[in-house]
C-alpha cells in the first residue's frame, strides 16, 4: 500500500501542478487501437489530443508536434484511413478507431517504398516534417495510383516544409508510383503466365480445357532486402504483465529483458542470436545483457584518435591508399608535416628564418653588422639597424627641440 | 462519449449541458490547445452516421447532415448539386482539415473567415436544431448574426438548403497560393425562378454580409429571359457596388484618431478593391 503523499510526489516530483479537482480536470480511460495493436489509455485529460497520447503516453514519437493548430501537417497520422491532424483530434473521441501512425508504415524496422522513395530523392533535410510527408504520401497513393503534379501537390498542401522545397517529395511521389505500377503490371503478367501453362497442363493431361482459376496460381511474393542490415535483428517490444519472481528464471532465455524496467519507452531489442547468425564476421559484444553491434560497412581497424598538431603521421600505406589521420583519404593526398619552430630554418628556403627580437638586421650593402654607425651620427648604445628600446633618446629627436 | 444516434447525443446533451458537442474538433482542439478553452466534458458526434450524408425534400430542397465533412462536399456528386459549396469546401484548408471538419462544425463555430458560411447566406439555408423531444428552424443568418442562438443542450442536426439548378460561384482571396484563411470571399448563387442574383461577402466582417441594394439593381440589369448577358461595365459597377456596402470607411482604423479622419482608410480602399474585384468576377462567371 502507499501513502498519499508518495502518490504526490510521484505523479509530480517537483510540485508544479496545482492539485485540480476532478470536476475541472475531467479524466477519462479507453483504448487506441494504433498500428493493429490495442494500446490502453488510463486516466488521461479528455482535453488531451491524439499527438499527445501518441507521444507521451505511448511512446510513439514518430508524428511531430509543430504548430498545435493543424497548419503544418507534422503530426498527420491516419484515423479510420482518413489522413488528419493528430493534434486536432481529441485522442478519448478516437478510442476504438482504427489509428496508423508513421510506425506503422516500416513493418519490421524496413523502411516503406515511401520512405525509401522520400530518402533517396533528397526530399529530407532536417526531417522534422518528413513523418508527416511520409503519410501524406502514402495516403495519396493508397486512394490514386498514379497521381499528376497537380493532385500530388494538392495532396500535399497541408505538409509545411522549410527546408527543402517540395520538389523532392514532388518526385518521390512519382518514384513510388512508377514502381508500384511497374510491380503491379509484372504481378499480372505473371499470373497470366501462369494460368496459361496451368491451363495447357490441364488440357494436356484431361485432354479438355479446364478453365484455370487465377486465384489458386501462387505469386511469388517480392521479398525486397530490408534497408538496415539489423532489421531482423529486431525484436518489437510486448508490453508484459510482472511475472512472479520464480518464474522469471524460466523466461529468461525465451524472452528479452526490458532495459529500461516496466512501463518505460523501450520498444524494442535486438536478438543477439540473430546478429551472430547475419553477420558472422563481426562478433556481436555482449556486456551486461546489452548488445552492441558494429554494423558492415566501416573499416575494421580500433578507432584512431586524431593526432596532435605537429604528429608526425606516416604518408603510405600498403594497399597503395594515402592514410592520413586515421581516415582513408582514397587519394594521393600531400603528406601533412608539422609546423616548424619559430627560428628553425626551412630547409627549401634561401634564409634562414625569422631571427629572434632584437637581432640586427644583416646590412646587403655589406656594412660592418655591429657597431658601424656611419660618422657624424651619435652612437645610441643601441646597435644600428636595431629597434631601440622605449625612452633611448633617438637622434631625430634633436631637431625637434 | 461517443453516442452512435441523434436521439442518444440529445439525450446526452439534455444530461449534461455543459458537455461540448464535437464533430470534427478542428476548430474546438486549436482553442484547447491553446489553452482557450478547457471542456468540461465531450460528446462525439463522429459516430452519427445519419448526419454524415443528405437526402432530399419535396419543394427542390436539399436537407444536409451537420456531419458533412468538407472532404465530402468537394466530391462530384455533390458539386453537381450546390457548386458553390463544393467550392467553399475545396478551399476550406489542408486536406487533413478537411477529412473531419464539418459542415455544421463551420456554422456552430460561426468563424468570420468560415468558408461555407457565406455560402450558406447567400443561398439563405435555414438549420435545424434539436434538443431532447423537440427541434426548430433557424435561418443560418440569425443563428451567425446572434439573433436566434444555440441555446444550451441544443443540437445543430440539419442544414435546409433550396437547390436552385443554377451556376453558383463562390471565389476567396488568400493571403498565399495554398489553403489559408480568407482575407475576403464572395459567394454569388442566381435564382432565374425569383429573378433574383443573391450574393454574400465573407471574412471582411464578423458574420457573412449581403448587400440587398447592389443585388436588387444587378438583378433588373439583367436579361433574365434571353442569354442572360450583363454589360461589362454594369459588372464592374456592381462589384464597386458590393464593396461600398460591405466595407465601412473606418475599416481597419484603430482607435478614435482614425476613426474621424476623413475618407476611408488605406485597409479599406485595399480590401475594398479586393471585394469589388471577387464580386465582379464572380457575376461574369455566374453569367457567362
Amino acid at each position: 500500500m502507499t501513502t498519499d503523499p508518495i502518490e504526490t510526489l510521484d505523479a509530480d516530483p517537483l510540485g508544479l501542478a496545482p492539485q485540480v479537482s476532478r470536476e475541472l480536470r475531467p479524466c477519462a480511460s479507453y483504448t487506441l487501437r494504433v498500428n493493429g495493436f490495442e494500446r490502453p489509455v488510463t486516466d488521461a485529460w479528455i482535453g488531451e489530443s491524439l499527438l499527445y497520447v501518441l507521444r507521451e503516453r505511448l511512446g510513439l514519437a514518430g508524428a511531430k508536434d509543430g504548430c498545435e493548430q493543424g497548419e503544418c501537417g507534422a503530426c498527420s497520422v491516419q484515423v479510420d484511413g482518413q489522413l488528419v491532424a493528430g493534434c486536432l483530434v481529441p485522442a478519448a473521441l478516437a478510442a476504438d478507431s482504427e489509428i496508423n501512425t508513421v510506425e506503422g508504415l516500416s513493418a519490421g524496422g524496413a523502411a516503406s517504398d515511401v520512405q525509401q522513395a522520400l530518402a533517396a530523392s533528397g526530399a529530407v533535410q532536417c526531417g522534422y516534417c518528413t513523418p508527416g510527408m511520409a503519410m501524406a504520401v502514402h495516403d495519396l497513393l493508397q486512394r490514386n495510383h498514379r497521381p499528376t503534379e497537380v493532385e500530388a501537390r494538392q495532396a500535399l498542401c497541408g505538409n509545411l516544409c522549410r527546408c527543402t522545397g517540395y520538389r523532392g517529395v514532388l518526385a518521390a511521389v512519382q518514384t513510388v508510383a512508377d514502381a508500384r505500377a511497374l510491380e503491379a503490371e509484372e504481378a499480372e503478367r505473371a499470373a497470366a503466365a501462369a494460368a496459361e501453362e496451368a491451363a495447357a497442363e490441364a488440357s494436356a493431361e484431361a485432354g479438355a480445357p479446364v478453365a484455370a482459376e487465377p486465384s489458386a496460381v501462387e505469386t511469388e511474393p517480392v521479398i525486397e532486402p530490408p534497408v538496415y542490415a539489423d532489421a531482423e535483428a529486431w525484436i518489437e517490444h510486448v508490453p508484459q504483465q510482472p511475472s512472479a519472481p520464480e518464474q522469471d528464471q524460466v523466461q529468461v532465455q525465451a524472452t528479452v529483458e526490458q532495459p529500461y524496467g516496466d512501463g518505460g519507452y523501450d520498444t524494442g531489442v535486438y536478438d543477439t542470436s540473430a546478429l551472430t547468425a547475419m553477420q558472422p564476421g563481426i562478433p556481436a559484444q555482449v556486456a551486461d545483457d546489452q548488445v552492441y553491434y558494429q554494423p558492415q560497412g566501416y573499416p575494421e581497424q580500433p578507432y584512431q584518435a586524431t593526432p596532435a598538431h605537429g604528429t608526425y603521421v606516416p604518408a603510405g600505406y600498403p594497399d597503395g591508399h594515402q592514410q592520413q589521420n586515421g581516415y582513408d583519404t582514397g587519394y594521393d593526398a600531400p603528406v601533412y608535416e608539422p609546423t616548424p619552430a619559430h627560428g628553425t630554418p626551412l630547409p627549401g628556403a634561401l634564409h634562414d628564418g625569422t631571427p629572434p627580437h632584437g637581432t640586427p638586421y644583416p646590412d646587403p650593402h655589406g656594412a660592418p653588422a655591429d657597431g658601424g654607425a656611419p660618422a657624424g651620427v651619435p652612437t645610441t648604445g643601441v646597435p644600428h639597424g636595431a629597434t631601440p628600446a622605449h625612452g633611448i633618446r633617438l637622434p631625430e629627436d634633436d631637431h625637434a627641440s | 462519449m461517443l453516442p452512435a444516434s441523434l436521439d442518444e447525443a440529445v439525450d446526452a446533451l439534455a444530461a449534461a449541458p455543459a458537455a461540448v458537442p464535437v464533430a470534427g474538433a478542428t476548430d474546438l482542439m486549436e482553442a484547447v490547445n491553446a489553452g482557450r478553452l478547457r471542456p468540461a466534458a465531450l460528446v462525439g458526434l463522429g459516430r452519427i452516421t445519419e448526419l454524415r450524408g443528405w437526402r432530399y425534400e419535396d419543394g427542390g430542397t436539399a436537407v444536409l447532415g451537420a456531419g458533412l465533412t468538407h472532404a465530402r462536399m468537394d466530391r462530384p456528386d455533390f458539386a453537381a448539386l450546390i457548386p458553390a459549396l463544393a467550392d467553399a469546401a475545396r478551399t476550406a484548408g489542408p486536406p487533413q482539415v478537411r477529412n473531419v471538419g464539418t459542415l455544421g462544425g463551420n456554422i456552430v463555430t460561426a468563424a468570420p473567415a468560415g468558408d461555407t458560411l457565406p455560402v450558406l447566406a447567400a443561398l439563405e439555408a435555414t438549420v435545424t436544431l434539436a434538443r431532447a423531444g423537440a427541434s426548430r428552424e433557424v435561418p443560418v443568418s440569425h443563428l451567425l448574426t446572434g439573433l436566434d442562438p444555440v441555446r444550451p443542450g441544443e443540437l445543430l442536426t440539419w442544414v435546409r438548403v433550396p437547390l436552385l439548378h443554377a451556376p453558383q460561384v463562390f471565389l476567396k482571396a488568400t493571403g498565399r497560393s495554398g489553403p489559408a484563411r480568407a482575407t475576403a470571399s464572395v459567394a454569388l448563387v442566381l435564382d432565374p425562378a425569383r429573378r433574383a442574383v443573391r450574393c454574400a461577402v465573407g471574412a471582411v466582417a464578423p458574420v457573412p454580409l449581403r448587400p440587398l441594394e447592389a443585388e436588387a439593381w444587378v438583378a433588373g440589369c439583367i436579361d433574365w429571359d434571353g442569354s442572360r448577358e450583363i454589360d461589362p461595365a454594369a459588372g464592374a459597377a456592381f462589384g464597386e457596388y458590393v464593396a461600398a456596402a460591405c466595407v465601412p470607411d473606418n475599416y481597419g482604423a484603430e482607435g478614435a484618431w482614425e476613426a474621424v479622419t476623413e475618407g476611408p482608410t488605406a485597409a479599406a480602399v485595399r480590401l475594398r478593391r479586393t471585394v469589388s474585384v471577387l464580386a465582379r468576377r464572380a457575376l461574369g462567371r455566374a453569367l457567362k
